[in-house]
């Protein structure tokens, strides 16, 4: 067996590398090409007027379209890295930092894509993949002890109910960095006249349909953590540090959601509201480092 | 005539009106929903911090901030009157708000706007002009057809010699809004039930082979048969697990096991394994034979100066005029050795008895060491330390209010779904004659909203394709960019 887990840390590790090459290719196409024009006037007392102007231009459509391929080469080795670790495992890996994190750079890799090919919009990517190699850097610094499979502690052996909660925490915190990507290119579109950025209600609509996605995710995983605790502990709701910061991330998208109805706020205040809102869900997702309480599982 | 409207009394309104207006308009208004929202934030996020190193950290790194960080640590937020007071806030401002929008909702849903004017077709982000031959009845009738035909509803009007349209699916979706903030209120009541009706029981500690009574009106006593912990051959837990039986009147009426994940029911109540710990059954008599205990006393509930790290208990004895302390083998040795005064070895207990009221047989504290299945002469009492047992520590409740949870969860989740995934989209249009027969000019109602321009694209091309037609799509702004 610890073949196949040596295996699937190999497919992580190439999915890795997939993810970083691509982030580069995202972020020279999302930068684009910067062209610089020399115009030489002669003046009638014969002198010469020298002007530079400086544009920037779109990226190559080659380096965009590779860096999707990367990308969705990237998901494909993480996807496997996954599967191979369950066969280990005998579960859905999700139990320590390392099985959280290496499914939220799948799931955000995946995620990512998928609003890509639904919105066409590719420029995303330069904030979204540099994210996704972050991640993937965290892991690798994690203690390498965290790579092994264990079994579950008796307080986890509910494989069904530990898959839906934590695996639709990681949906959702991985849609939610689709929508904070939106927001920021969102207002440098708005801010910027950058001619090949796509359209600020394009990006607005983006971030607000990603949170549809993440918003839901996130209240089914209050509520499935409460069915969990309720069945494990005997109370829905125990005010662990965890759990309120996850209900804390809920109703910071709570508030953007409502922004969105209101006049003035809609744009660039909504924007800056998911900016704060990803705050709450990187908070959330390495509160276990500062949090005592009942959710202290992660190996950190 | 101005004049004389102008001259006219103003009807003025009494105070208590001014009031309830104001409030029923502050409980209604999204802003202060957005601020009241905001406000529960910041109080869950003192509360979450309060339960992390954090503010323990700002402490260390500001001396300065400590006494203020001493009264965070003090402060529990969430059961606070500003806590309470914004949840109620918020509760009311639900309801209101319900009361307020549904019947606005209800007639835009069955009694739509039909008309619409040639100003809001022109300004339109994106709108589409088809052309046809048929006079502007027959067409708009053609037209109707087509967009029933992509499952939505559609309602015409004449007015001034043209045919106005309006089409809409999924309209039912802006009530889906309701039952999301009721299961709000309902999560809030099902938690005040739960408190209300239910009771808890946070620590029922019962030793092996003993009786323990749960109270709470239950009139229940627990039993534990057998607690049996199980290790894999890496030393990981695997499972912990403990047999009981339920007495009523002291006779059984249930029998079951429980383990962390699998909790046992019986009727409402609910039991989990919640801990273990190690246990002495034992026996203490005086000199005449009068027993005053002969049970098993649960260890590591206590401390004790004689070795703060082992796992020790206490019990007082008023009948005996004494206070039993008992200290078991320090489980962690190289932890502290210094503080360990007792050196107990495996199997060996330490038992002391300190008097106990003015009518102590004793005067002074007294202790021995024995090994199990011995006993010892303490004062006028003989102790007998039978053998060594476990104790389980269980959690039990009774909680009414879960199928309210449950109930509020479905509409939750029922709620957002519904709202976000089948947003009611709308079409107005007008069909007007021209010299070749007529046109049809259509727009969504889609302001900012790309999906929704999106979506009326599509229909447009759909239509054009059903009736034959060039859908001439304009499109003033948010085109999608090229890929």
């Amino acid at each position: 067996m610890d073949a196949v887990v040596r295996l699937s840390f190999y497919c992580f590790a190439a999915g890795s590398f997939a993810f970083a090459a691509s982030a580069i290719c995202y972020l020279a196409y999302a930068i684009g090409r910067i062209r610089v024009r020399r115009m030489a006037l002669a003046t009638p007392d014969g002198t010469t007027v020298v002007a530079h102007d400086a544009r920037l231009e779109p990226g190559s459509q080659g380096v965009g379209r590779f860096g999707t391929f990367l990308a969705w080469f990237g998901v494909v080795l993480q996807a496997l890295s996954i599967g191979l670790r369950t066969v280990a495992a005998g579960h859905v890996p999700l139990s320590n930092m390392y099985e959280f994190s290496s499914m939220f750079i799948f799931l955000a890799g995946l995620i990512y894509l998928l609003f890509e090919r639904w919105y066409g919009v590719r420029q995303l990517g330069a904030i979204v993949l540099p994210l996704i190699v972050a991640m993937a850097a965290y892991v690798w610094v994690l203690p390498a002890n965290l790579r092994e499979v264990n079994p579950l502690i008796p307080a986890l052996q509910n494989p069904p109910l530990m898959t839906a909660h934590v695996g639709i925490a990681i949906l959702a915190y991985a849609t939610f960095a689709v929508a904070f990507a939106a927001a920021v290119l969102y207002l440098v579109a708005s801010h910027w006249r950058v001619s090949w950025l796509p359209s600020a209600d394009l990006l607005d609509d983006l971030g607000f349909r990603a949170v549809t996605v993440g918003f839901p995710a996130m209240s089914l995983v209050l509520i499935l953590g409460s069915v969990w605790a309720y069945r494990a502990w005997g109370t829905y709701w125990q005010w662990d540090p965890k759990e309120t910061a996850a209900l804390f991330t809920w109703l910071i998208y709570g508030v953007y959601l409502h922004t969105r109805s209101l006049r003035g706020w809609r744009g660039n205040r909504s924007a800056i509201i998911l900016l704060i809102a990803f705050g709450a869900v990187i908070f959330t997702y390495f509160g276990n480092y500062v949090f005592g309480g009942l959710h202290a599982y992660g190996g950190v | 005539m101005a004049q004389a409207s102008l001259n006219q009394p103003v009807a003025r309104r009494a105070l208590p009106e001014i009031v309830v207006d104001r409030i029923w308009r502050f409980f209604c208004s999204v802003r202060a929903a957005v601020v009241e929202i905001a406000i529960l934030a910041l109080l869950v996020l003192i509360g979450t911090l309060r339960g992390s190193s954090v503010p323990q950290g700002i402490a260390d790194a500001l001396p300065i901030t400590a006494p203020l960080v001493e009264r965070w640590y003090a402060w529990d937020v969430y059961r606070s009157i500003p806590f309470a007071a914004i949840l109620t806030i918020l509760s009311i401002a639900i309801a209101i708000c319900t009361i307020n929008r549904a019947p606005g909702i209800w007639t835009a849903i069955q009694h739509p706007t039909v008309t619409t004017t040639h100003g809001f077709l022109r300004n339109a982000e994106v709108s589409s002009r088809f052309n046809s031959a048929s006079p502007p009845d027959a067409f708009a009738a053609e037209l109707s057809a087509a967009i029933r035909a992509r499952g939505y509803r559609t309602m015409t009007q004449e007015r001034n010699g043209e045919i106005h349209l309006y089409a809409d699916r999924w309209r039912f979706s802006r009530l889906a809004t309701f039952p999301f903030h009721l299961a709000l209120i309902m999560i809030l009541a099902g938690g005040i039930v739960g408190v209300a009706w239910g009771f808890r029981e946070n620590a029922l500690i019962v030793p092996e082979a003993s009786v323990r009574e749960l109270g709470h009106g239950t009139g229940l006593s627990v039993r534990l048969n057998d607690f049996s912990e199980i290790y894999r051959e890496d030393g990981s837990p695997l499972v912990y697990r403990s047999d009981v039986t339920l007495l009523k009147n002291g006779e059984p009426v249930h029998r079951g096991s429980m383990t962390v994940n699998n909790p046992m029911t019986f009727g409402d109540i609910v039991f989990y394994q919640s801990g273990f710990g190690q246990a002495v059954s034992m026996k203490i008599a005086d000199d005449a034979g009068r027993v005053y205990y002969d049970d098993s006393l649960p260890l590591g509930l206590y401390q004790s100066k004689l070795n703060p790290d082992a796992p020790a208990g206490r019990i007082d004895l008023p009948p005996a005029g004494v206070a039993l302390s008992v200290v078991a083998p320090d489980e962690n040795p190289a932890n502290a050795p210094e503080l360990d005064t007792l050196n107990l070895k495996p199997g060996e207990l330490f038992f002391m008895i300190r008097p106990l009221g003015p009518d102590s047989p004793i005067e002074m504290p007294v202790g021995a060491t024995i090994s199990q299945g011995d006993s010892v002469n303490l004062g006028n009492l003989t102790l007998t330390f039978e053998r060594e047992r476990r104790f389980s520590v269980f959690q039990v409740a009774r909680n009414p209010g879960i199928p309210i949870f449950f109930a509020a969860a479905i509409l939750l989740v029922g709620g957002l779904a519904i709202t976000f995934y089948f947003p009611h989209r709308r079409v107005r249009g007008i069909v007007s004659a021209t010299a070749e027969g007529s046109v049809a000019h259509l727009a969504p109602i889609a302001r900012r909203d790309w999906s929704a321009r999106r979506v009326f694209e599509q229909l447009a091309r759909e239509l054009g394709k059903r009736l034959q037609l060039d859908p001439h799509l304009t499109i003033n702004e948010g085109s999608r960019p090229a890929i």
